[in-house]
């Protein structure tokens, strides 16, 4: 190999680490992830089912006491915000009847309008104690987590009622009504057991978004590199060094190798960021209060094994080398900005469609399409780390993905090795497809 | 080791709709300046990068120092100016030179003594300022021009080839260049170079190629391509300019074939198998004043003009330009 590779590879490398873009994405980046994914869960820890669903007006036509269960039993609910005990506004209740209640409803909707503190009136009639419906009326009604809370107090509360109203002891009664089942989800594969299952989800949706990013913006990095030294002229120099060949493998080596450093600073900062802020945003929330939520996300990166972090290494390299040629390609293809973007554009169509296909894959990792998308050289680079982390994945399968993944690549450096060594030279009017095809045939 | 520095032998490069370069052989002596001469679009560029490796021809080879242009290491040997110039914008100076120092085979230690060397005889350090460390782009054009030779000869290479180093120099500069130049033969080094402008050519030259249409003319040392091309022209000064009959002898087709017509001032060129003497007897018959009659060797200028003819060159291009 041509060590004027590595002094290609040098100077890409330093001139772009040197930069101040480089500097802001890499902090910008990992700053913003963790802000979306903390802030879901600082929503989650401290506004969600805020107390403002005991701040409620309860207006009882059953006759059966619903109304005082209801209210004992939101003031009893520990995961409400502040805790049990800190908020001592507790619902209103007002036993009525029937006849009364539209005059009744009247007035508490006036209440509610008028009153910051009341937030909104629960109905409750023989159609609930019957445990067909109630109705809710009120400023949070469209708060989801909300009126869920208030959704099942009332189903639990309706239940017991009716247990009790057909015989059933006390004692059995709360017992069932106590019951807390949380569902821990594990992975299992062939290797045994590694990590929590949200764990493996956010660790392939971590890697798979860096990924595609990193090859998004390292990919035009090469395009804009390889348009700059050809519009500059000094590329006309530089060959009169060394061969197009050598000047095309030392550029992607080194723009990947920023591409490398990037995803490590992004896992590093992004990690100490998770763990530095996870207390802070989970303070003062009781335990359990938001499920596997939190710890799925701190150990988001600890769900990432060593064995993943290798496999999405690879298969960075092979997607990057891959995606890095066919930018190089097009961007010697022609001599301004505006025409780069167009000829990038068969690129970005491959880039692009593997990135509408993430979802679907995320939701099935072992359906039909995601194991295509895991054997096609363009798409596996994203889809099939993804996978790894969120289902099992048979070794074999994996080495046969990076296998046509690398011919592929080879195929792809191949073909713009070619391009690249006629365009580099050429000035003038932007290559039709018939001249681009030409060029590949006699380079 | 061979004596030529370059030998280019039966080179041919095809494009799609014309032949760049056909059929072309040269020699290029060790140590000595020599000289691509062509009209625009003549195949001199393409000539030039294909010496460099940088495209390859169909067929024929290429040998610089007695060895393939292909093998490793000999391109480390060679200095190129592009006619296109070109630099890395935005980078600095020196990293920028280091960089393609190290392209050349120098460690980069070695290459930033012999910048510093460089920067300071082209006075691009100064006690106010040290251009090193700008960027490429804060640097005028003139500066940048000064940076990309510097490029070309940090490395000391044994052989120089530059395209087309006068087009864009002011007259200042372009005296640096050809004392450059001079002192690079003087180092033993060669030096080829292309170029329209026939006056430097012929100044600089020890040797010249003139090809037209990808093909080569003529080529040889300056004095025995102008040897050859003999003394067929005459300077001539009438006092009293084309009086009685001289105008018909100098239109008379057996003795001179084509003559510049500057009023007392004419610059002849004998027609075939005509004799200077019987010339000189004619018009002194016609009664002409003759101050000056001098057997002249054709420049360069004229040569390039005889041999390659108008359909050879494209309007307003050849020359002086």
């Amino acid at each position: 190999m041509d060590s004027k590779i590595f002094v290609v590879a040098k100077r890409e490398y330093l001139e772009r680490v040197r930069t101040r873009w480089f500097v802001i994405i890499t902090l910008l980046v990992p700053a913003i992830m963790a802000g979306v994914v903390m802030l879901p869960l600082y929503m989650a820890t401290h506004s969600a089912a805020s107390n403002e669903v005991r701040h409620i007006t309860i207006l009882d036509a059953t006759g059966a006491g619903l109304g005082d269960r209801l209210a004992k039993s939101l003031m009893a609910d520990s995961s409400l915000a502040g805790g049990a005990g800190s908020d001592t506004i507790a619902p209103r209740v007002v036993n009525t009847t029937p006849a009364e209640l539209p005059e009744k409803e009247k007035a508490a909707s006036a209440e509610v309008q008028q009153r910051r503190h009341i937030a909104g009136y629960l109905v409750l009639t023989d159609s609930t104690l019957a445990g067909k419906s109630a109705r809710y009326a009120g400023r949070n009604a469209s708060g989801i987590s909300e009126m869920e809370k208030l959704t099942t107090a009332l189903r639990q509360e309706v239940m017991i009622q009716r247990l009790s109203h057909e015989g059933v002891r006390n004692d059995i009664i709360n017992d069932l009504a106590t019951t807390h089942l949380k569902l821990n989800s594990e992975r299992l594969s062939e290797s045994g057991r590694s990590g929590s299952g949200q764990a493996g989800l956010f660790a392939g949706i971590i890697v798979g978004v860096l990924l595609f990013m990193s090859i998004i913006i390292h990919g035009q990095n090469v395009l804009r590199g390889v348009l700059e030294e050809k519009s500059s002229r000094v590329a006309e120099v530089v060959l009169s060094s060394v061969k197009p060949e050598t000047l095309l493998a030392g550029k992607v080596l080194g723009v990947g190798a920023v591409g490398l450093t990037q995803q490590i600073a992004w896992l590093g900062i992004g990690a100490y960021l998770m763990n530095f802020l996870t207390p802070i945003v989970m303070r003062g929330a009781s335990a359990g209060a938001s499920g596997g939520g939190p710890a799925a996300v701190s150990g988001a990166l600890g769900g990432m094994s060593i064995g993943l972090l290798g496999i999405a290494l690879a298969y960075f390299l092979i997607g990057f080398v891959f995606y890095a040629t066919l930018y190089a390609a097009a961007g010697s293809m022609v001599n301004s900005e505006q025409e780069a973007q167009q000829a990038a554009v068969p690129v970005m169509l491959l880039l692009m469609s593997t990135w509408l296909m993430v979802n679907p894959v995320l939701i099935n990792p072992n359906g039909k399409l995601a194991v295509i998308l895991s054997w096609l050289p363009w798409s596996s680079p994203i889809i099939m780390p993804m996978r790894i982390g969120l289902t099992s994945v048979s070794p074999y399968t994996v080495a046969g993905s990076i296998v046509v993944a690398i011919v592929g690549c080879v195929f792809a450096v191949w073909l713009s090795a070619r391009i690249y060594r006629v365009g580099m030279l050429m000035y003038g009017k932007k290559p039709s497809f018939a001249e681009v095809a030409k060029w590949i045939r006699y380079a | 080791m061979s004596d030529l520095a370059i030998d280019i032998r039966n080179v041919v490069k095809r494009y799609e709709e014309h032949v760049a370069v056909r059929d072309l052989s040269l020699q290029v002596p060790r140590g000595s300046v020599y000289g691509l001469l062509g009209p625009n679009g003549a195949g001199k560029t393409t000539t030039i990068r294909m010496i460099l490796d940088i495209i390859l021809p169909d067929s024929g080879t290429i040998t610089l120092f007695g060895k393939p242009n292909t093998s490793a290491g000999v391109l480390n040997n060679v200095g190129y100016l592009p006619e296109e110039r070109g630099l890395y914008k935005k980078m600095q100076v020196k990293r920028m030179l280091v960089f393609l120092a190290e392209l050349k085979g120098l460690t980069a230690s070695e290459a930033s003594k012999r910048i510093d060397e460089w920067m300071e005889r082209f006075s691009l350090t100064t006690p106010e300022k040290n251009w090193g460390e700008a960027k490429v782009d804060e640097l005028s054009r003139g500066m940048q021009q000064k940076v990309q030779f510097i490029a070309t000869l940090l490395h000391d290479p044994d052989l120089v080839i530059l395209d087309e180093p006068f087009s864009g120099l002011d007259p200042i500069n372009a005296q640096a260049l050809k004392d450059a130049v001079l002192e690079l033969k003087r180092r033993g080094k060669t030096v080829i170079f292309s170029t329209h402008v026939m006056d430097n050519a012929e100044r600089m030259c020890d040797s010249v190629c003139i090809i037209a249409r990808g093909e080569k003319v003529l080529d040889g040392s300056v004095a025995g391509v102008k040897r050859e091309a003999g003394a067929r022209n005459i300077a001539l000064s009438l006092a009293g300019g084309m009086q009685n009959g001289v105008g018909d002898v100098l239109r008379d087709k057996t003795l001179v074939r084509k003559f510049d017509d500057n009023t007392n001032y004419f610059e002849l060129e004998l027609a075939a198998n005509a004799d200077s003497q019987v010339l000189l007897r004619r018009l002194l018959d016609a009664g002409a004043n003759i101050e000056r009659f001098e057997l002249m060797q054709p420049s360069l200028h004229q040569i390039f003009l005889q041999r390659v003819g108008a359909t050879g060159i494209e309007t307003g291009m050849s020359g002086h330009g």
